[in-house]
């Protein structure tokens, strides 16, 4: 019977694949591989990343350059101009510090609700980032909706983001 | 990610700021600088663009390329499943085909007939677009993204693209190329939130603006590369237009050929036009990337010793000062004062036009006497 056992992957696995599945969310839109990979319908899942991350405590430089850089290369793969989506993801870092902290209730749904919070406010940047980058046309919704879809897959990829363990930061409720 | 807790303390406050969050903070002020200065965009920095699209394009060739074979593959072995079927389909389309070819040839002889007896000049599919050095390239990366809507076909400056040219399918017109590389080029296609196109209705002449929006259709999301439909915008005598009406360029403002098919105009439930690209017709894999050179305004090819400018002695002019003559005025008492003849000192610039002179001319003064009278 133990030989049958399946033993769980560990953390630092869960988090690879979570950098895997941020990267391949990236690149997949820009192949042609028809409208199931365009963004929406697929989820924004650097965003995921972001929050994680942020509220996993990684206070270090490699969760910010990580996001920088993938935002650079989702720019380069969209058409530019640079800093578009390096901009959305660092807000989205930025904004989950913060709400990983007000929402850090060991359950599903205050993480759940500190996701929504930070997805929603990465619209609000993406349309000002959006205009002031691609000019007055520029219309925030297919974002909007990728960032939504994002939100309601969340719960089903959180473990390759964070524990449900509380916020590991000072400050957070245990 | 290791967990980290290094931080940076503030000056005269017990709050730390953590490395990360300063470090976020200073990314994003870098990123909002690089939008306002259109970093990629701007012919300054667009070269660091072309070279990312190389690579880009590059790596989307080798990872389609599996999938492109596969799909190939496919297609032939289930293809023979029904090919008897579909042989006889093909048969029946040649022979209806035939019948519109005939058709067409004797309608363009007419044509010919009647643009002879007009002194037309040749009006070819898309004016100013040179069909016979149209270069054929694949499209290996879609932008794919929720803001821009761009390609990536495999042709740059190596096989003769520039920028300006029009790309178009088989079925209708695509976009335009925007961004050259040497073995990459980036077209924007009709559906971008900046894309305007001047259009017409090929029937009703009705102009119009083809607004790109990006907004999904469902119904038509099943294949790659699938076009949404723009919006016509400003559209003069919209009473004209009809329902179904195949949508062309016009080639107004010179940015695209005249005649080029765009789609199908579609009135929507509030009222408003949109156009069912018919380049959507098909996923997207292959173009024809068009040169396209606008004919250049007359002033610019304008030969200056063949024509004088107006407003000097063309007959243009001439015919506009004598038809222009200054309404009649009021007989006075007091008899006006005979205008100063014409001369070289006091000639107004060319670029002024002309006062109407008089019909006659006043008389010479009178020479002064070499000697006074005695």
């Amino acid at each position: 019977m133990s030989a049958f056992q399946v033993r769980a992957p560990s953390r630092s696995a869960l988090r690879a694949w979570g950098l895997a599945l941020a990267v391949l969310s990236v690149v997949l839109p820009a192949l042609p591989l028809g409208p199931l990979f365009a963004q929406p319908p697929m989820p924004l899942a650097v965003l995921w990343a972001a929050y994680g991350w942020a509220a996993e405590d990684e206070s270090g430089w490699r969760a910010p350059v990580t996001l920088a850089l993938l935002g650079l290369l989702h720019d380069q793969l969209a058409g530019g101009p640079y800093g578009l989506f390096a901009g959305i993801y660092l807000s989205a870092y930025l904004a989950g510090r913060i709400l990983a902290v007000l929402m850090s209730a060991p359950n599903l749904v205050s993480l759940w609700g500190g996701f929504i919070g930070t997805a929603l406010f990465t619209i609000a940047v993406a349309y000002l980032l959006a205009r002031l980058g691609l000019g007055p046309n520029i219309s925030v919704m297919p974002y909007a909706e990728a960032a939504i879809i994002t939100a309601i897959f969340f719960p089903v990829v959180r473990p390759l983001y964070m524990s449900s363990s509380p916020s590991l930061r000072p400050g957070a409720r245990r | 990610m290791a967990r980290r807790r290094s931080s940076t303390r503030r000056a005269g406050a017990g709050r730390r700021i953590p490395a990360g969050v300063a470090l976020a903070v200073v990314l994003v002020i870098v990123a909002v600088v690089l939008i306002g200065t259109r970093a990629g965009r701007t012919p300054a920095t667009e070269a660091v663009m072309q070279t990312g699209d190389e690579g880009a394009a590059t790596a989307g060739r080798v990872a389609t390329g599996p999938a492109r074979a596969g799909e190939s593959f496919f297609d032939r072995l289930f293809g023979g499943w029904n090919s008897a079927e579909r042989i006889e389909q093909l048969e029946a389309e040649n022979r209806e085909l035939q019948a519109w070819r005939d058709l067409a040839q004797r309608l363009a002889e007419r044509n010919r007939r009647y643009e002879a007896l007009l002194r037309m000049p040749p009006d070819t599919f898309g004016e100013g677009a040179d069909i016979e050095n149209s270069i054929a390239a694949q499209l290996v990366l879609d932008s794919g993204g929720p803001f821009m809507r761009t390609l990536v076909a495999n042709a740059g400056a190596l096989h003769g693209v520039k920028v300006g040219y029009i790309a178009v399918n088989e079925n209708g017109l695509v976009g335009r190329v925007v961004s050259v590389g040497q073995h990459s080029s980036r077209v924007l296609m009709l559906d971008d939130y900046n894309s305007r196109i001047p259009v017409m209705g090929e029937s009703s002449r009705v102009r119009a603006v083809l607004a790109g929006q990006a907004t999904r259709r469902p119904e038509l999301s099943l294949y790659p590369y699938q076009l949404q439909a723009p919006r016509m915008d400003f559209v003069v005598g919209a009473q004209s237009l009809r329902e179904g009406e195949r949508v062309i360029t016009s080639g107004d403002g010179g940015l695209y050929p005249r005649g080029i098919s765009v789609g199908v105009a579609r009135r929507e439930g509030d009222g408003s036009w949109r156009v069912s690209l018919a380049a959507s017709q098909q996923p997207i894999d292959f173009v024809r990337i068009i040169p396209f050179v606008p004919i250049d305004a007359p002033e610019e090819t304008a030969d200056p010793n063949a024509t004088p400018p107006l407003g000097s002695s063309s007959s243009v002019a001439v015919i506009g000062r004598e038809t222009m003559q200054a309404p009649p005025t009021a007989p006075s008492a007091t008899p006006a004062p005979p205008r100063p003849r014409q001369t070289a000192q006091n000639q107004p610039p060319a670029q002024t036009p002309p006062q109407p002179q008089p019909q006659q001319e006043t008389p010479p003064p009178a020479e002064p006497p070499a000697t006074p009278p005695q």
